[in-house]
C-alpha cells in the first residue's frame, strides 16, 4: 500500500468513526408510508412496576395493528428505549427518537419529562405527545397544546370518587371524607381540586394528612384520624406503601372508615399485596379489569394477544392502559388521514379534539371524550376478599 | 520521543497550556465544539448541553470536595437555588446575561451559610449537616409556593439576546458549552494561585495549613462559596435549558451522582472532574443504544431484560473503575499519555 493509499485510508477510517460516533448508522428514517410511534417508557427504575406493562400493552398493539394491515394502509413501527424514570434520560430519548425517526406521536413516561418537552413539542409543532401521568397541570391545551392523557386526571379521579360518596349518602347529611397524600407534585396535584368538589358537594372535609411518599410509621397521623373520624380516607400519591399501614391501624383502632385510592394503587398486583387489609378497599378505576365478568370485545382482544406471550403482563392495568394509547393514536391518525390531511401537530390536535363519544370497545364502559385533552370517565370498585368489584356505574364528570 | 518540556521564560513557566501541541490541540476542540452543533444533530447537542452542565456543576463540587476536603451532599440543592433564581429574575425581566451570574451568587450566599459548621466538624459529620441542608432546602423549594410554585415548579422563559431566544438546543449550546469552557478554565487557574493552593493544603492537612497562615475559616467558606456559585450557574443552565424547575429535579440522587462524577473521575482534579461527567453522563446512554442495537438485531423479547442489565453493568462499571484505578479515569488518562510520551520505551 502506497503512501498515498495509506492516508487516503486512515482518513476514510477516521471520518467513518467520526460518522459513527454521530449516529449516523442509527438514523433510520421512517420509510414511505411507515408511521413511527416513538416511546420512552420506564422499564427500569422506580416507575418500574407498571413500565413493563405500558411498553408491553402498547408494543402489542403496534404488532396486532399491523397484523391488521395498519392504519389506512400505512404500516406502524414501535421504537422505545427505556428511560429509568429519569427526566434527564427520557428527554434524551425523546430527542433522539424525534431527531432519528419523527415520529409524529410519542409516549413519555413522567409529568416532568412532559413538562420539559412542552416548550419543545410546542415549537415542532409535528406530534402529539402523550404518557402515564395524569397530572392536572397537563391537561390544558393552552400551556400543552399537543399533549393529552390516556383517562382523567387526578383531580377527575378524586371526583369520580367524591361522587360516590355524594351517591352513597343515605339522609340528607353527606359523610365525611379526609385527604391523606403524599409531599410530591404527584400527591398534592389533586387537592385543591377535590376540597373545592367537595365543598360543591358539600361533603365535609373532616381532615388533610401530608406524609412522605412510602412512609412506614404513620402512627402520629393515625391519632390525628381517630379523632376527626371521617367516613372516607382518600389516599393518593402513593402506590402501595404507607396504605396497608394506614388501613391495619385504623381498623385495629376501630375505625368504620373506608380506605380509597386512586389508579396507581388499584392494580390487582398491587391489591394483592395489601393481603388482608386490602378486603373493603374502594378505588377509582378508569379502565375495565382484565378479569371483569363481563364480556367486552377489546378486553377480549387483549387477552387473546397478550396471552399469546409467556410473561406478558396482559392482565395489568398498565397493559391495558398502553393498548389505549394505542387506540387513541389509532383515532387520531385515522381521523386525520381520513380528512386527507398530513400528520401534523395541529392536524392531529384537531383530530385528537374531534373524539367525541367513542366506543372504547370496553375498555371504558361508557362513550368516552376527549375534553381538555383528557378522557374524564371511570368508576369505582371494591376489593373483597377475593376479587375487585365494581362499585359505582361509570361515572363521566364535567 | 517527548522527554521534557522546558521553559525559557516566566510567562512560559506559567502557561496554562505550555507546549504547541497543547495549544494546536486546544484549537482543534474550540473549533470542534464550535461546529458540533451544526453536524452533531439534535440529539448529540442535548447530550452535550447536558454534559455542560454536569462539568459546571461536577468542577464545583470537585472544588469543594475534592480540592478542599469538604464532602458536600447538598450539591443538587444549590443548584436547584440557582435554578429557582433564574426563573424568579426571568419573571422580573432580568436578561440571562445578569440572571446567571445572580443565580451563582445567591447559590454562593446560601452556601456560606452552609459551609459555616465546616470550622467546628469536618469529613462525615460535616456531609451530613450539607445532606441536612440538601432536605432544608429542598423543603423550601416545595413550601415557598408564592416564589418556586410548590411542587408544581415553574416555567423559565427561554434566555433571550436582545430580542433573539436561545430557544431549542443549537441555540442554547452557544451559551451552555461556552460557559463550561470558561468555568474550567477558571477552575483550572484557580488552583495556580495562592488562594487555590490554600485549598489543597486546608485538604491535606489543615492544622498544617493554619501554622503556615492560613485562615481557615476564610478559606474553607470561600471553597464553599465558589463551589456553590458553580452549582448555581449550572442550575441556572438546567433552568434555561430544561425550561422547568420542580423540587423532585433537585433531589439527593442528583447530589450523588456529582459525587460519584468526581469519584470516578478524580478528585482533585479537573481533568478527573471532564472524564467523571463524561463517564456519568454517556455511559448510560453508550448502554442504551447497546441495548437498542441488540434489539435491532432481533433480539427482541429480551428488550426489558437487557434493560434491566443496563443498570448492573453501569454500577458494575463504576465499581471495576474503582477497584482497578481508585485515582480516577484521570489517572488512567495520565498513565496513556506517560505511555505514549515515552514510546516505544516502557515507563
Amino acid at each position: 500500500m502506497s503512501s498515498f493509499d495509506r492516508r487516503r485510508f486512515i482518513g476514510s477510517g477516521i471520518a467513518a468513526s467520526a460518522a459513527a460516533a454521530l449516529g449516523a448508522p442509527l438514523r433510520v428514517f421512517a420509510q414511505s408510508g411507515e408511521i413511527v410511534i416513538g416511546a420512552a417508557p420506564p422499564i427500569t427504575g422506580v416507575f418500574a412496576f407498571a413500565g413493563a406493562g405500558l411498553h408491553a400493552g402498547l408494543s402489542d398493539w403496534v404488532e396486532w395493528k399491523n397484523a391488521q394491515g395498519g392504519i389506512a394502509g400505512r404500516k406502524l413501527r414501535y421504537v422505545a428505549e427505556d428511560s429509568g424514570y429519569k427526566v434527564d434520560q427520557s428527554v434524551a430519548i425523546f430527542k433522539k427518537i424525534v431527531a432519528q425517526h419523527r415520529p409524529p406521536l410519542f409516549y413519555g413516561d413522567s409529568t416532568g419529562w412532559a413538562k420539559a418537552i412542552a416548550p419543545e413539542v410546542s415549537q415542532l409543532g409535528s406530534l402529539l405527545a402523550t404518557g402515564p401521568s395524569f397530572s392536572s397541570d397537563l391537561a390544558d391545551p393552552v400551556k400543552a397544546p399537543y399533549y393529552f392523557m390516556p383517562g382523567p386526571t387526578y383531580s377527575g379521579m378524586i371526583e369520580i370518587l367524591l361522587e360516590h360518596v355524594s351517591r352513597s349518602a343515605a339522609g340528607a347529611t353527606k359523610p365525611s371524607v379526609a385527604f391523606v397524600y403524599s409531599d410530591t407534585e404527584f400527591g398534592r396535584d389533586p387537592i385543591p381540586a377535590g376540597k373545592a368538589k367537595a365543598a360543591k358537594l358539600g361533603i365535609p372535609v373532616a381532615l388533610e394528612i401530608v406524609t412522605k411518599p412510602g412512609a412506614v410509621d404513620v402512627s402520629a397521623e393515625m391519632i390525628k384520624l381517630r379523632r376527626a373520624k371521617p367516613d372516607f380516607v382518600i389516599f393518593h400519591g402513593y402506590v402501595l406503601a404507607p396504605i396497608p399501614e394506614f388501613i391495619r391501624q385504623m381498623r385495629e383502632a376501630g375505625l368504620s372508615s373506608r380506605g380509597m385510592g386512586t389508579i396507581y394503587s388499584m392494580d390487582k398486583t398491587t391489591i394483592d399485596q395489601m393481603g388482608a387489609t386490602g378486603a373493603g378497599f374502594l378505588g377509582v378505576m378508569p379502565y375495565r379489569y382484565s378479569f371483569d365478568s363481563q364480556k367486552t370485545p377489546t378486553m377480549e382482544l387483549i387477552r387473546e394477544v397478550g396471552s399469546r406471550k409467556p410473561g406478558s403482563p396482559w392482565q395489568t392495568l398498565f397493559y391495558t392502559q398502553g393498548w389505549l394509547v394505542g387506540m387513541i393514536f389509532d383515532q387520531v391518525i385515522g381521523r386525520t388521514l381520513g380528512a386527507k390531511k398530513e400528520l401534523t401537530g395541529p392536524n392531529m390536535k384537531a383530530a385528537l379534539e374531534s373524539i367525541n363519544k367513542w366506543d372504547t370497545g370496553g375498555i371504558f364502559g361508557v362513550p368516552v371524550s376527549m375534553r381538555t385533552h383528557a378522557i374524564p370517565a371511570g368508576r369505582t370498585y371494591l376489593v373483597t376478599g377475593k376479587s375487585i368489584e365494581p362499585a359505582s356505574d361509570w361515572i363521566t364528570i364535567g | 520521543m517527548r522527554i521534557g518540556d522546558f521553559h525559557a521564560s516566566y510567562r512560559h513557566d506559567e502557561a496554562l497550556f505550555d507546549t504547541r501541541v497543547q495549544r494546536a490541540w486546544l484549537g482543534v476542540l474550540l473549533a470542534a465544539l464550535a461546529a458540533f452543533p451544526f453536524v452533531g444533530g439534535s440529539y448529540f447537542v442535548y447530550l452535550a448541553c447536558l454534559l455542560g452542565i454536569h462539568l459546571i456543576s461536577a468542577a464545583g463540587l470537585n472544588i469543594m470536595t475534592g480540592y478542599t476536603g469538604l464532602i458536600s451532599l447538598g450539591h443538587a440543592a444549590f443548584m436547584g437555588v440557582g435554578c429557582y433564581t433564574v426563573a424568579v429574575a426571568e419573571k422580573a425581566s432580568i436578561p440571562f446575561y445578569l440572571a446567571l451570574p445572580l443565580a451563582g451568587l445567591v447559590s454562593a450566599a446560601i452556601g456560606l451559610v452552609v459551609g459555616i459548621p465546616s470550622l467546628r466538624i469536618k469529613g462525615l459529620y460535616f456531609a451530613v449537616a450539607t445532606l441536612a441542608a440538601q432536605f432544608v432546602l429542598g423543603f423550601v423549594f416545595r413550601e415557598w409556593e408564592s416564589v418556586t410554585g410548590g411542587v408544581r415548579g415553574a416555567n423559565v422563559p427561554a434566555a433571550s439576546l436582545f430580542g433573539f431566544e436561545l430557544a431549542g438546543d443549537q441555540r442554547i449550546y452557544f451559551l451552555i458549552v461556552p460557559l463550561a469552557v470558561v468555568m474550567l478554565l477558571g477552575a483550572r487557574n484557580l488552583f495556580r494561585t495562592r488562594v487555590g493552593r490554600a485549598f489543597i493544603a486546608i485538604r491535606d492537612r489543615d492544622i498544617s495549613a493554619e501554622v503556615l497562615g492560613i485562615s481557615l475559616f476564610h478559606h474553607k467558606l470561600l471553597a464553599f462559596a465558589i463551589g456553590s456559585f458553580y452549582a448555581g450557574v449550572a442550575g441556572g443552565l438546567w433552568g434555561y435549558f430544561f425550561r422547568v424547575a420542580t423540587p423532585e429535579l433537585f433531589g439527593l440522587p442528583l447530589s450523588v451522582f456529582y459525587l460519584a462524577a468526581i469519584i470516578v473521575g478524580g478528585l482533585g482534579s479537573i481533568l478527573g472532574t471532564i472524564l467523571g461527567a463524561t463517564f456519568m453522563t454517556m455511559v448510560p446512554e453508550v448502554l442504551r443504544a447497546l441495548v437498542a442495537w441488540a434489539e435491532a438485531l432481533g433480539v427482541q423479547e429480551a428488550g426489558v431484560f437487557l434493560a434491566s442489565i443496563r443498570q448492573v453493568v453501569f454500577g458494575l462499571l463504576i465499581v471495576g473503575f474503582l477497584i482497578f484505578e481508585p485515582h480516577g479515569l484521570a489517572e488512567i488518562w495520565r498513565r496513556v499519555r506517560r505511555f505514549f510520551h515515552l514510546w516505544p520505551f516502557r515507563t
